[in-house]
């Protein structure tokens, strides 16, 4: 019963849902907002806090066990502190939420993301080799984009940023489109499966 | 110079400091961003939707339909203790079937139906030329599904079809490649700038 | 004491040609791709008074990027007295959305609730934009600022998709591909975007197919976006740089290939 039920209501909202988006009646509209707001989107949040729990847990149990004591105590620290600021001060306009978060999140998050411009140059130069002609064309339609993109258009050949607009609407596009053409199917087919209780590995191991 | 310009300059410093080595200075950095990052997703989330969505509607305006959603909510706790855990599965299961069920719809359409139907074009123009780029993208998208079809083996004149897609791909990983390198040095050159003007002052 | 690698030299370079090339002050001009132009046209052709969701779907890393491409878009719209209602499918993105819409609505002098509005964060975003598309109002009773949606006056004729002229989807992922499979594909709404460089490729056989109206991408594209409204930025700011540092990837990749090249005709090289 544990995972019958459960496949039970798979099958019945994945029917309401998929019948739905036929149905532009108001009382159908009324039931997907129904399950759209008050289902879907609540018991989503639910699960996030789940996942926030979780952590948690998982660091207060490897700080006891004295794993990377300092870092971990630094990471709780701010899970603790961003709902302490929130709820003393509130989280609008300048509140000190917002502080911590547009001078300690917003640069340390971009500054991380932007270290990845000097692996992206290290990659370029270490691994970006013309080893063979699948390999030459990859660098090939590497090298025109990178030039065209480049506030270069008085020094450079008109030919040579028309080339790199052709290449990407059309055989870069069209791979593009059959990866999503195939993801789409594959999604179809598993969403299908997932309704009808073939695929099950969403319920888990346990019985 | 204002504290938080100090604070926002000293941890971006902080971060490029990996590009020597691992450091300790690094790990007090990205420990900090960790925390940060969930405390202010979980603050975002609790005020916007369980909130708005929930508390505010049940408990000050009674709306008692949403006790049922309420309820599954709390069974996705029950993943905490061994004997319970089993009851968390009801509550996926509404997120599990609610977007298989609508997907079936936007992927057979969108995804699927539109994306095929952009392909299919006239190859012979007005002026009786034929129209290479539209070949092109139609012998693209055929070859790639091709490369990609693995219920045949790839020899024989499909092989050569499904070699001819290894192209398309590497064009357009090529292309990606090209537009990846553009936005990841965009994000360094906002921090940069940020680092340059804001707190060094040494451009305006 | 770690060693110096070729790794650290490629890193310094780098570092030095966009600390120098910064620090010259100089922006060169660039040209308008159609692309571009094509997006500003949708914005163009938008009657005055008309409504726009502008969705801050992007987390706060690509935030340098994202900056001068939301900065020029919303100036777009405000200049051309649009009225904006902000929205965010991530959580990252509220913040964000808020404080450039606050900032560039004081620029134009826009009233709060009168010209524009911001809505916030919903999660499960296919779930968020399904939900706006039978009823805005009930997906968000209230509003960042914790206002309820009905004390806004620019809302009162608005509650679903058919009630505005479209969605600006400022994004650094797939959230984009959401709002064209959900919003486009189910309710007619007609999606644009303002993306990162990385994601632009992507959203390619959408925009061929025309299922998505119009791009701008990268920080290439806020340039060529702040050139089109005759304004500067920090689009326009960065291209020295920006072109700078692509010079040197490409040096890099030529290095790259002729040292792979040399070390494979002596035998050395694997091939």
């Amino acid at each position: 019963m544990s995972r019958r039920l459960p496949q039970i209501v798979c099958l019945l909202f994945g029917l309401i849902m998929f019948t739905l988006y036929f149905l532009d009646h108001p009382t159908a509209k009324q039931i997907n907002t129904l399950i759209l707001v008050d289902y879907w989107q609540i018991i989503f949040a639910f699960t996030l806090v789940v996942g926030v729990i979780s952590f948690i847990r998982n660091h207060v149990t490897a700080i006891s066990r004295g794993n990377d004591r300092l870092y971990r105590l630094l990471s709780l620290f701010g899970v603790v502190l961003m709902p302490i600021l929130a709820l003393i001060w509130g989280i609008k306009g300048d509140s000190p939420f917002m502080w911590v978060f547009e001078n300690v999140q917003v640069p340390l998050q971009s500054t991380v993301f932007s270290l990845l411009a000097f692996f992206v140059a290290s990659a370029a130069f270490r691994g970006f080799h013309a080893r063979s002609g699948p390999a030459a064309v990859l660098l090939i339609a590497a090298f025109l984009t990178i030039l065209s993109r480049s506030s270069l258009e008085g020094l450079l050949p008109d030919f040579i940023p028309d080339i790199a607009v052709w290449v990407r609407n059309n055989p870069s596009m069209a791979a593009r489109r059959a990866i999503l053409i195939g993801i789409g199917l594959g999604s179809l087919t598993t969403s299908l499966r997932v309704i009808l209780g073939i695929e099950r590995t969403w319920l888990g191991g346990e019985k | 110079m204002a504290i938080s310009t100090i604070t926002a300059g000293l941890l971006t410093l902080a971060i490029l400091s990996f590009l020597y080595r691992d450091n300790p200075i690094y790990k007090v950095a990205e420990s900090l961003l960790v925390g940060v990052s969930i405390g202010y997703f979980l603050v975002i989330t609790w005020s916007t939707t369980l909130m708005d969505l929930l508390f505010i509607p049940l408990f000050s305006e009674h709306k008692i339909s949403l006790v049922i959603p309420f309820i599954l909510g709390l069974l996705m706790f029950g993943r905490f203790f061994k004997g319970t855990s089993h009851i968390s599965r009801i509550a996926i299961a509404v997120l599990i079937g609610s977007g298989a069920g609508a997907a079936i719809p936007a992927m057979l359409n969108a995804r699927t139906l539109q994306q095929i139907s952009a392909t299919i074009q006239p190859i012979l123009l007005e002026s009786g030329w034929l129209d290479i780029s539209a070949i092109v993208v139609i012998a693209g998208v055929l070859s790639t599904l091709a490369y990609f079809y693995f219920s045949r083996e790839h020899t024989g004149s499909f092989g050569w079809v499904a070699k001819g897609g290894t192209y398309f791909l590497m064009a357009f990983c090529g292309t990606t490649f090209g537009y990846t390198v553009m936005s990841r040095m965009s994000t360094f050159i906002g921090r940069m700038e940020f680092l340059l003007s804001d707190f060094l002052h040494l451009t305006q | 004491m770690t060693k110096i690698t070729s790794r650290h030299y490629v890193f310094a370079g780098l570092f030095a040609v966009v600390t120098v090339s910064m620090m010259l002050n100089y922006s060169p001009d660039t040209v308008v791709s159609a692309e571009t132009q094509k997006m500003y046209d949708f914005v163009e052709s938008l009657p005055a008074g008309s409504t726009l969701i502008i969705s801050f779907d992007h987390e706060a890393s690509s935030l340098p990027e994202i900056r001068p491409l939301a900065l020029a878009v919303l100036r777009h719209a405000f200049r051309n007295d649009i009225k904006l209602i902000g929205t965010a499918l991530l959580s990252e993105g509220t913040g964000v959305g808020y404080r450039l819409m606050q900032q560039t609505a004081n620029e134009f002098n826009k009233s709060y609730g009168v010209d524009y509005v911001y809505l916030g964060f919903k999660p499960q975003y296919i779930a968020a934009i399904l939900s706006m598309g039978e009823s805005i109002s009930r997906t968000y009773p209230v509003d960042y600022l914790g206002k309820t949606y009905s004390e806004h006056p620019m809302l009162k004729d608005i509650d679903t998709y058919n009630d505005i002229a479209g969605v600006i989807s400022i994004a650094d992922g797939s959230l984009t591909t959401h709002w064209i499979e959900y919003g486009n594909a189910r309710f007619g709404v007609r999606i644009s975007a303002a993306l990162t460089a990385a994601m632009v490729t992507t959203y390619d056989p959408y925009l061929s197919s025309g299922q998505l109206e119009a791009i701008v991408g990268g920080l290439r594209g806020a340039a060529e976006y702040e050139k089109l409204l005759n304004i500067g930025g920090g689009g326009k700011r960065g291209m020295l740089a920006q072109t700078a540092s692509h010079l040197y990837v490409l040096i890099l990749v030529i290095a790259g290939n002729v040292m792979y090249f040399r070390r494979r005709s002596s035998g050395r090289g694997n091939t």
